[in-house]
């Protein structure tokens, strides 16, 4: 039997007993001893406010803070964006956290990225969606919102835009609304997104006037129609427009990968690449939309070796790089780039892991160093 | 006190016999059919890739001559990388064997094999060379992969030997090759790629340490422990044979 095999069947056998219960208690308080007799941590400071400096203004990252549970390594985190020169970043604000009972705000972790990522002088875009238990019926997954529910998240949406506002401008309803596991596993339905936008917007716009709404963030796909899995991206903005959609969002959020493309290659509507933004901008155009910015609020390669859609380490460090020119240089309408993603709190031991700029141990990988040179830090 | 560990030990007992009930009939089933269904992505030479009408390599030969030693056939099944594990929780085959490293968050569903492979990264030099283990690495010219694992690593070792130099290169076969040519004392690399190229070099040796331990197991559902077990045994068979290594030496080749 392995080792792995043998520790978790110790961990099995493990019975009451009163003499291994009691050794247990003197261990604990022996522990509680020493935790009591050893002087405190530091608390972490929020520190002098930072500029971040940067060639690339337009730059962002990913950075997955919700769930990062010690204050220091959310200091380390953002510091890590700014010394990257990315001035933007992305955080989810999972509502089911924020709001664990009806009415019953818990803001301290929004609150200390939000304080920490302003002293770093970035700019925060966040992502909302994630519902509480008590806003779905039982059994079903926390991606699930029901029409019955609108409200309260609109509620809970203009809370955020309120307690935030001059702090938080940039608010992204909602995650990828295209395919069905994002859409509590589900069919996908674009009137029903529609309908949440007609809920969200005015909420928001209502606690914060300024607020930059974004809609959309559709996951790139090619999902046909009637497929379980969800809905082709170009498809479902589609549907978006022809349902008026575009009077509740003042940016268009887009997910866009270049996979094993390198990022210059010809867009098509039938693959899938780091251009398909082009085919989404012509959808806004054809509706009379071309005014309306897209924020690229998640792009980039992986370099997992098994994973099907991975490329060589090698080419992530220059397709990545390259697709940053080629945004900036090509698309005048995109405001932000945000890659996916620079850090996440523990390893996801798959492919996901590949995404990542720094390792959970904040060992800086050196597509994080290539991209430090080409922001001019390096 | 006393009536609470009865009803502990009870409420155990039941559990057990209920875990038994599903191990046996998984075994059984296998022992019944004659058959071990075996679940892989063939899409990672030289551990499973198919070739023409058919699938080879060293997760292929493994599987046989595991079912061998079981008094089994084979049946493979094959699946994405993304749903191997999926495919062996619904049922779909008995053993995942497809170059998986184990994770340690999955094992509430799933259990693993002892390793039957490192893919771990390791340090190549020539045969030559004076260096024989990573302390002596200081003021050396390492070459790596740029941006893999092995990059990270050497970036790692830069803060223990200021004096090291690294030279990111395009590929790890690159890396490698620099040391051939001896424009790198040596070079950290994934261990498929360095048995893959040094199976044609005999100039270059792998210094006898793994720098890190990327395991290979076999993985069966948490309630199929009479098949893990006896697994296990024959992997153990297979590896102390010499077949294992026999295996992994006819595929690791240029």
């Amino acid at each position: 039997m392995s080792r792995i095999n043998r520790l978790r069947d110790k961990n099995r056998d493990f019975r009451p007993n009163a003499t291994r219960f009691s050794r247990i208690l003197a261990l604990i308080l022996l522990f509680a001893f020493i935790a009591l007799m050893r002087p405190p941590a530091p608390p972490v400071t929020v520190g002098a406010p930072q500029t971040v400096t940067t060639t690339i203004p337009q730059l962002g990252v990913h950075t997955r803070l919700s769930d990062e549970v010690e204050p220091w390594k959310i200091k380390r985190t953002l510091q890590l964006a700014r010394e990257m020169g990315a001035p933007w970043i992305v955080e989810f604000f999972p509502w089911a956290y924020f709001e664990p009972e009806p009415g019953e705000f818990r803001w301290q972790q929004a609150d200390l990225i939000i304080d920490h990522a302003e002293a770093q002088g970035l700019t925060v875009i966040a992502r909302l969606g994630l519902t509480p238990y008590w806003a779905r019926p039982a059994d079903t997954p926390d991606t699930f919102l029901a029409a019955a529910a609108y409200d309260d998240f609109a509620a809970f949406s203009a809370a955020f835009a309120e307690r935030y506002r001059g702090r938080v401008d940039y608010i992204i309803v909602g995650n990828e609304p295209n395919l069905s596991f994002e859409w509590g596993m589900q069919p996908v339905n674009s009137a029903d997104y529609v309908a949440l936008l007609h809920k969200v917007y005015p909420a928001i716009k209502m606690a914060n006037p300024d607020a930059v709404v974004l809609a959309g963030a559709l996951a790139p796909t090619l999902e046909p129609p009637g497929s379980a899995n969800g809905l082709n991206d170009l498809l479902y903005l589609e549907e978006l427009y022809a349902q008026g959609a575009d009077n509740f969002f003042d940016a268009l959020a887009v997910h866009t990968y270049g996979f094993t493309f390198p990022p210059d290659a010809e867009p098509g509507p039938d693959l899938l690449n780091f251009r398909r933004v082009e085919l989404l901008r012509d959808i806004m155009i054809r509706y009379g939309d071309g005014d309306t910015p897209i924020y690229i609020t998640e792009t980039g390669y992986n370099d997992h070796p098994r994973w099907s859609l991975a490329v060589s380490p090698a080419e992530r460090i220059r397709y990545s790089a390259d697709s940053i020119r080629y945004a900036i240089s090509n698309w005048p309408y995109v405001d932000v780039i945000v890659l996916w993603k620079l850090r996440t709190p523990y390893p996801d031991n798959s492919y996901r892991d590949y995404y990542t700029l720094v390792t959970p141990e904040f060992v800086e990988k050196p597509i994080y160093t290539e991209l430090k040179r080409l922001t001019g830090n390096e | 006190m006393n009536k609470h560990l009865m009803h502990c030990a009870t409420l155990f007992l039941l559990l057990l016999a209920a875990a038994c009930t599903r191990q046996d009939a998984t075994w059984q089933r296998i022992a019944q059919d004659g058959v071990l269904r075996i679940g892989m992505d063939p899409t990672f030479p030289p551990f499973e890739e198919f070739a023409f009408d058919t699938v080879q390599g060293i997760d292929v030969d493994l599987a046989q001559a595991l079912a061998t030693e079981l008094g089994l056939t084979t049946e493979f099944v094959f699946l994405g990388y993304d749903g191997l594990y999926d495919g062996l929780a619904v049922g779909r085959y008995d053993v995942l064997l497809s170059g998986i490293v184990p994770d340690m968050r999955r094992t509430q569903d799933f259990a693993f094999s002892e390793p039957y492979f490192n893919a771990g990264l390791v340090l190549i030099t020539r045969a030559d060379s004076a260096i024989g283990r990573i302390q002596e690495m200081a003021d050396r010219t390492l070459a790596v992969e740029l941006g893999a694992d092995g990059h990270v690593t050497a970036t790692e070792w830069q803060r223990q030997f200021p004096d090291l130099t690294v030279v990111p290169l395009a590929s790890a076969e690159a890396a490698l090759q620099a040391v051939l040519d001896e424009s790198a004392d040596a070079a950290l690399v994934d261990n498929i790629s360095a048995q893959l190229f040094l199976a044609a070099e005999p100039a270059l040796i792998i210094v006898d340490e793994a720098v890190t331990v990327e395991p290979f197991a076999a993985v069966v559902r948490i309630e199929d422990e009479e098949l893990l077990r006896r697994l296990d045994e024959v992997l153990q068979k297979v590896a102390e044979s010499g077949k294992l290594q026999q295996i992994i030496s006819h595929w690791m080749r240029p």
